[in-house]
């Protein structure tokens, strides 16, 4: 080889090396806004508003929202049912951030209500669960999903805390005894969610459900969720992580190690119920799910300690570094919830860096995203309001 | 412009300025025909949704992975290979100027 092209080689490589060096430290300041693009304190932020706005027409649009439910409900069905959940509790947080515009949220909260409700009546709990829980019988019978009765409530619940609905006060009284009851059924307060399958997310959403019932009715539920979370501690920590498992058998024995895309919902949840336990979730998840990498932060589903298996929840998992989608999804409930500003700023820079928004007539969507992960994005962006009613209730 | 143009760019000696602009410019040129042809949509592979119900999962999920590769290509490697090429540029003028 002659000394030139060496000298070309060399020249050429170093200089590539250098670039680099230069721009990928510096990609994110590109993606990089501040958190209050996200998430505003008072008001609705512009991006929240924007993602609100997609949705908003996807329930005015009725052919628009076949499409997009089609194209969900052929991955899992089970989507199809949490987007609904998110949207209408996105749509409480923003009434209650945005009263002047109450009316127009509470017409889209009873048409999602009401479809879902009637929907459950018409093709029974398996219309929005996945095929397998056909697969065997539940143990307690007749057979109940955790799943749709906690979120239904809370969507219940959501509704009339943003303006009071007498038609849905028997509507959530009977979900929250139902939910009451098979919680009470065995020895530990557990139910199922598919047969003996119970998970950690629908026990938080159930939990924070009752939580807000308790409050518009005067009801008092208090010791189940103690129980909820004495039983908590003593049989669903991982041993490593001290994270709470993400499901569990109806006797308490764990399916499943802690998983990105169910515990920063159920520390949310659990705010509700002990502030310090879910704050003490949190700042575990942060640690052992939570990465930052050249100034993008990502979460991973499994913390290094527990190796599960790539699942329709986790999405696909990007190798290496471990990238979730659903579990990175998820992780801005965790940053909202907790005020991680840091955490949420270096978040919504991947978001917009690599989960390609698409902006048309001020709606915006993610195309690497899908409804329910959009909805979970925009619950994030206005969470706070709703719980904050529960919250002030207990300090008086 | 004329064809003579490209056909000298396109024998630029490998890593060289040139060569580096060349890639660059092929990289974009493919980028935005992706882009334009709509292939964005189909990334929603990542949340494991197939972007057309009409389309097969293997179909949509290989157009999403095509964009995604341009994309990253355009967003990390063409401001990297520019910037190569500006630095071995002003390297190479400064040891032509001694």
């Amino acid at each position: 080889m002659k000394a030139d092209s060496i000298h070309r080689y060399l020249l050429g490589t170093a200089s590539l090396l250098l670039a680099a060096g230069v721009w990928l430290p510096c990609v994110h300041l590109f993606s990089r806004k501040s958190p209050d693009s996200f998430r505003c304190k008072e008001s609705i932020a512009p991006k929240a508003r924007e993602l609100a706005a997609r949705h908003l027409e996807l329930w005015t649009d009725p052919a628009l929202r076949r499409q997009e439910l089609e194209k969900m409900r052929a991955s899992n069905a089970e989507w199809d049912f949490m987007g609904r959940s998110f949207l209408v509790w996105s749509l409480a947080n923003m009434g209650l951030r945005e009263p002047a515009s109450k009316q127009a949220y509470v017409r889209v909260m009873d048409q999602i209500i009401d479809e879902t409700i009637k929907l459950e009546q018409e093709h029974g709990i398996y219309f929005f669960l996945m095929p397998y829980a056909k697969a065997r019988s539940y143990d307690v019978q007749p057979a109940r999903s955790l799943f749709l009765d906690g979120e239904i409530a809370l969507m219940l619940a959501a509704r009339r805390t943003l303006e009071e609905k007498p038609g849905y006060k028997t509507l959530l009284t009977q979900r929250v005894n139902l939910m009451v009851e098979r919680l009470k059924h065995g020895t530990l307060p557990i139910a199922e969610s598919y047969p003996d399958e119970c998970w950690t997310f629908d026990h938080a959403v159930a939990l924070a459900a009752i939580k807000l019932a308790d409050r518009l009715d005067g009801t008092d539920h208090e010791a189940l969720p103690r129980d909820w979370i004495s039983m908590a501690k003593q049989k669903l920590l991982h041993r490593e992580s001290g994270l709470l498992v993400s499901s569990f058998t109806l006797r308490g024995d764990p399916l499943d190690g802690p998983e990105g895309s169910t515990i920063w919902m159920a520390a949310h949840c659990l705010q509700l119920i002990d502030e310090d336990f879910a704050r003490d979730q949190y700042q575990r998840a942060r640690k052992e799910l939570g990465r930052t990498v050249c100034g993008f932060s990502y979460a991973r589903e499994w913390p290094k300690s527990w190796n599960g298996p790539m699942d329709i929840d986790s999405g696909p998992i990007v190798p290496v570094l471990q990238i979730s989608a659903g579990a990175s999804g998820m992780a801005f409930t965790g940053a909202c919830a907790f005020g991680d500003d840091a955490f949420l700023s270096s978040l919504a820079a991947t978001l917009d860096f690599s989960a390609f928004p698409s902006r048309r007539d001020g709606r915006l969507k993610y195309c690497a995203s899908n409804q329910v992960g959009d909805a979970a994005l925009l619950y994030a962006a206005v969470l706070g309001p709703l719980w904050e009613t529960v919250k002030r209730e207990s300090k008086r | 412009m004329n064809l003579s143009f490209f056909r000298r760019f396109g024998r630029a000696k490998f890593l060289t300025p040139k060569d580096f602009l060349l890639r660059a410019a092929v990289i974009t040129a493919f980028f935005l025909i992706a882009h334009l042809a709509g292939l964005r949509e189909y990334t929603s592979f990542l949340s494991g949704t197939v972007a057309s119900p009409d389309m097969g999962w293997q179909q949509a999920a290989f157009f999403g992975l095509v964009y995604l590769i341009l994309y990253f290509a355009f967003v990390l490697l063409v401001p990297i290979l520019l910037l190569a090429a500006l630095v071995q540029g002003a390297i190479k003028s400064l040891l032509d100027r001694r």
